[in-house]
């Protein structure tokens, strides 16, 4: 069945399924079905506990200022979610800059594009979330005072923590209502905290750096430098992202109608690339954190047969956008063993960020850096006219001259001072942000 | 289903129960203990388990009610691949099954991948895979044979979480562990040193390491390890692993203590400072 086949037969599915779709209005339907997510603790949202205890003394807010930028989107409950676009504390993924460098650096890279303030530091550690989720080696209180270290060091020099990784941001939103809704983990974690000349601190809103993203796609995809309108993405939106603590993840009306999480769908959507839809588009990548690490043929299975083969024999997909570091890895590197069964697909995964810079014209391979990609990446990109060949002569030469040390590493911001990797000093914005101190970057 | 003399007999597939019993809700105490296949010994532990899992504070706030649907279970990858299902487990806590929840932790529950779509889809708001949670936490808190074998190969991740707070490394891709990555992985594990050079940030640009921490981050993550209970429980499942960590803690405390003094005093002299306190 051709592509234009496959997309006419949906539109009839879609029709079929819905008949009143073309005149409903579904902004309005959308503001009715509310899903009010219950806890026991009779809230709507914990934020509501939230504000009685920071009156109370018993927490600090990190409060979102003016000055961040903030836009108001919308979540499932109907609660809106406030989305900060600027002054930003990147709160890194550990499997992201362990195994796909080219994730955050494309955060980073937009963000410079787009002059948005942000801040990286040594200062912070991962969520250990996968960890836990994997190995079940750590416990409540541990793991609420690894999230309000990192969240402290944001609020000292008041940048917004933006998570890059959808595990640590379903894991914070999550240990965020642990910390609220239980008295006792925060009596348990306030003398650790002290320890170490912290006190709780938690920020107003957790937000992942795909809702940024969306957020900020529109005015991104302006600065486009290649045509997407050919490509037909298959997104897969990261069940940590949604189905952890699923109220508070953004919707929008104007992606699949409110049905599913806005991002990343609504970013494929926003830089005109075609989105679509597979029948088991909410399945798992299989990642599984612990399957990942020591049990992948279960990893390799579910995510070739439940989401690569699905995407491009039913949607016809060219490549795979999705929005979290397990599932960039599960869905890129399960591929190449199907070979030796005969299952040849081969889809190019990316991140959204990946796909969005590349769209925006970063460098493939000093920026995005998909040579650390199993699956053809590459070809996508030919697709959609990037100079692949001259891109990665260039890139061979600056290993090369790298290798032989007659080239410096290019950096997207001014490389940290020495005592920046010892201590967190306060003063340290300071001297970052300071007068005739620009960052140099490889735009 | 028929009694026979007095006892009430359960068959082991728990797609029967509820549709099969005269009798529904928990078993009474004396026919469990009749019907246990477990020794006195584990059985003493398996209830000591459950009364801990059924104790912990989360448990009634995950646990909230079950309609025995199976929709848990029919959107569960886990299910798909392993003999497992959310359902089961579920099941099981609701009729307090001192036994069945010692064999499910023992056996099946690292089997579920934690994508948390039971959870969204559960039309009681029960947070299964939080439960799931629950269960293996404790399993490791008991050092159960079960966790011991799973953490087993696990180790190099714990170590370097719990010392640096970064869950993998990059060199960790080797071709004879990750054969199955393609020769992707073998051009990356070839080149590694390059590779990372090339990445435009300098934190990213080691390969033992995903980012680079500052000593005061690692010495901090060490201590909320340390004072929340997470060693303790580590020392039951990996002695050595234990051991190791507590002396880099306090290798490195020391180390810390002393920068932060001639830091403070304006005596710190930047440029003796190796590089990276990683290389110390």
């Amino acid at each position: 069945m051709s592509a234009q086949e496959v997309d006419k037969k949906i539109e009839e599915g879609i029709k079929e399924a819905f008949p009143m779709t073309d005149t409903m209005d579904w902004n309005e339907v959308y503001q009715r079905i509310i899903y009010r997510y219950s806890t026991p603790h009779g809230l709507n949202h914990v934020k509501e506990e939230l504000y009685k205890l920071e009156d109370k003394g018993e927490i600090i807010i990190h409060h979102i200022k003016p000055y961040n930028n903030p836009v108001k989107m919308q979540t499932l409950n109907g609660f809106p979610k406030v989305i900060p676009t600027t002054r930003l504390w990147q709160h890194k993924s550990c499997g992201q800059c362990g195994h796909i460098p080219g994730y955050p650096t494309s955060v980073f890279w937009m963000m410079n594009k787009m002059e948005v303030d942000y801040m990286d530091e040594p200062h912070q550690t991962s969520c250990t979330g996968w960890n836990y989720h994997a190995s079940g080696a750590s416990n409540p209180v541990a793991l609420a005072g690894v999230y309000v270290r990192n969240m402290w060091r944001a609020y000292e020099i008041d940048y917004f923590p933006l998570i890059h990784c959808g595990t640590s941001f379903g894991h914070y939103k999550e240990i965020r209502n642990m910390l609220v809704l239980h008295k006792e983990i925060r009596e348990k974690l306030r003398p650790i905290m002290r320890k170490m000349d912290m006190d709780i601190v938690i920020p107003e809103e957790v937000v992942h750096y795909s809702e940024w993203l969306y957020t900020m796609s529109k005015k991104a995809a302006q600065q486009r430098k290649y045509n997407l309108n050919e490509v037909r993405a298959a997104v897969h939106t990261p069940c940590h992202v949604y189905k952890l603590v699923p109220e508070d993840t953004i919707y929008d009306p104007d992606v699949f109608q409110g049905r599913r999480p806005a991002a990343p769908s609504g970013t494929v959507q926003n830089f005109g690339a075609k989105l679509v839809d597979y029948s088991t588009w909410w399945d798992c990548c299989g990642f599984g954190f612990r399957h990942i690490l020591t049990e992948r043929e279960f990893s390799r299975s579910f995510a070739l047969f439940k989401k690569v083969i699905p995407a491009v024999e039913e949607g016809k997909a060219d490549v795979f956008v999705t929005s979290d570091t397990g599932c960039v890895t599960t869905l890129d590197k399960s591929q190449w063993a199907g070979k030796a069964h005969g299952f040849n697909y081969n889809l190019p995964v990316l991140a959204d960020a990946q796909f969005a810079a590349i769209a925006m014209g970063a460098d493939p391979y000093k920026i995005a850096q998909i040579h650390w990609h199993a699956t053809d990446v590459e070809g996508f990109m030919r697709k959609i006219g990037v100079d692949v060949d001259d891109y990665k002569e260039k890139f061979i030469q600056y290993l090369a001259d790298l290798r032989e040390g007659k080239a410096e590493p290019e950096y997207l911001y001014k490389p940290h001072r020495k005592i920046d990797f010892y201590l967190s000093v306060p003063e340290r914005v300071k001297w970052y942000k300071g007068e005739g101190q620009k960052s140099t970057s490889s735009k | 289903m028929a009694q026979a003399k007095g006892i009430l007999q359960l068959p082991d597939d728990p797609r029967f129960l509820d549709m099969a019993y005269d009798v529904q809700g928990p078993v009474p105490e004396e026919e469990r203990n009749l019907l246990s296949n477990l020794n006195p010994q584990d059985r003493e532990i398996a209830i000591k388990f459950w009364e801990s899992v059924k104790s912990d504070f989360r448990f009634n706030e995950y646990l909230r009610g079950c309609l025995n649907c199976g929709v848990c279970t029919s959107g569960c990858p886990a299910a798909k691949f392993y003999d497992f299902g959310p359902r089961e487990m579920i099941q099981y806590m609701m009729r307090d099954e001192v036994d069945k929840i010692w064999e499910f932790t023992n056996k099946k529950v690292w089997a579920c991948v934690q994508c948390y779509t039971c959870s969204m889809r559960c039309p009681f708001n029960n947070e299964i895979a939080g439960l799931i949670m629950v269960l293996r936490e404790y399993a490791v808190k008991f050092a159960l044979p079960s966790a011991k074998e799973i953490l087993a190969p696990y180790r190099r991740v714990l170590y370097t979480v719990l010392t640096m707070g970064n869950q993998v490394t990059p060199d960790m891709i080797q071709p004879d562990s990750f054969p199955d990555w393609g020769p992707q992985a073998v051009e990356e594990s070839k080149n590694m040193d390059v590779y990372r050079k090339a990445i435009p940030v300098d934190l990213m640009q080691r390969t033992d390491i995903g980012w680079h921490p500052s000593l005061q981050t690692a010495v901090e993550m060490m201590t909320i390890m340390i004072e929340s209970g997470v060693m303790d429980s580590l020392k039951g499942v990996d002695k050595d692993l234990y051991d190791m960590i507590m002396d880099i803690y306090e290798e490195r405390k020391s180390q810390l203590e002393e920068i932060k003094q001639k830091w403070e005093k304006g005596e710190l002299d930047e440029s003796e400072l190796p590089d990276s306190w990683l290389d110390l």
